[in-house]
């Protein structure tokens, strides 16, 4: 009696080599896969809520079209949100430094407990701001780590800098949040 | 590495829920405000995180990303087969210029030791279909215009006196 195949989830590498070699259907699933992290790294990182899935799609494209850049040293995720992160940069110039978080941008407070969400809704919002504010390392070090549970080694060879740079830059940007959630 | 940062280096985990919290860690937490600021932070970065509006449409999106993804594709494509072609073409003028320079009588020197540095085997000819080849004929045997101030066509009745003086000053 044989034993039933078991299904194995293809890794983030053997999809990309299959889109490589021709193979469509990797792309999309390497799409389903990340794209929903990719929204909660532009979004905290200061995208305005209308622009989100526009953003994404233009950093899962940029992704694609340099695939054979992705070497594997950091993660495919942690490759991705630094192109998100070049994509706001690139869409913050194009305003030409504009805001691009809006009052819109604000979630209406649940019903059942107003007051309780409310405050949890402005922690969030000055939490966004704060972390918007942050020098584009110390963001992006810090986002990876606190959202990825990135190490600092991953970190690092994603971002072209040290493992102890990384430290240093997430220790600098708690540092600074931390006053925001007081 | 005291006891502080070792917790700040484990909070991503627990805050992920990849890891939880020992009891001496959340005994450190419950009494060290610096490290319960930053426990409070990773928290507050979480519950921001779930704010993220949902990608309206998942499987539109991964089939936006796609459609611009083979677009792109067979744009590149098309733009490395011009290039090819238009290679292809000159290195082929060059061949078959100077091959019908040298059948038309003594070339210049210059022209013969291009001649001799020139005439190597094209693989990229072989490539080419029947068409492309009697495009790139055609566009061979089409005759050069004049120049300018000259009539090249009256070139044969000059003596060799007079064409060194044209040489000249066509070369300054």
């Amino acid at each position: 009696m044989s034993a039933s195949p078991v299904l194995e989830t293809p890794s983030d590498h053997a999809l990309a080599a299959a889109y490589r070699a021709g193979d469509e259907r990797a792309a999309a699933e390497l799409v389903r896969r990340h794209a929903p992290a990719v929204a909660r790294f532009l979004y905290s990182s200061g995208a305005a809520r209308d622009e989100i899935d526009d953003l994404v799609q233009e950093a899962l494209f940029r992704a694609f079209r340099r695939l054979d850049g992705w070497r594997g040293e950091a993660s495919f995720r942690s490759w991705l949100f630094v192109i998100a992160g070049n994509v706001l940069r690139d869409e913050y110039r194009r305003r030409k430094g504009r805001q691009m978080l809006s009052l819109e941008d604000r979630d209406l407070p649940d019903r059942a407990d107003p007051d309780a969400d409310l405050a949890a809704t402005d922690t969030a919002e000055r939490l966004r701001q704060g972390i918007t504010k942050l020098p584009r390392l110390q963001r992006e070090v810090f986002l990876l780590r606190t959202q990825q549970g990135s190490g600092y080694t991953e970190i690092a060879a994603a971002l072209g800098t040290t493992p102890g740079a990384a430290r240093v830059h997430y220790h600098h940007a708690v540092r600074r949040l931390k006053e925001l959630v007081k | 590495m005291n006891d502080c940062a070792r917790l700040s280096d484990r909070m991503p985990e627990v805050a992920l829920e990849r890891s939880v919290w020992t009891p001496d860690e959340a005994a450190h937490l419950d009494e060290c405000d610096e490290c319960g600021d930053e426990w409070r932070l990773m928290l507050a970065t979480h519950s921001l995180a779930g704010r993220t509006p949902a990608i309206s449409d998942p499987v539109a999106l991964a089939a936006a990303v796609q459609g611009r993804i083979a677009r792109d594709r067979a744009e590149r494509i098309r733009t490395r087969r011009t290039w090819s072609f238009v290679g292809a073409a000159a290195a082929a003028a060059m061949v078959l210029g100077v091959a019908l320079a040298d059948r038309g009588g003594t070339p210049p020197p210059a022209a013969r030791v291009a001649a001799g540095s020139v005439l190597v085997p094209l693989p990229e000819l072989e490539g080419l279909e029947t068409a492309q080849l009697d495009t790139l004929l055609q566009n061979i045997d089409r005759p050069a215009p004049a120049p300018s101030s000259l009539d090249a066509s009256t070139m044969g009745e000059h003596e060799d006196g007079e064409l060194e003086q044209v040489f000249a000053t066509w070369e300054g």
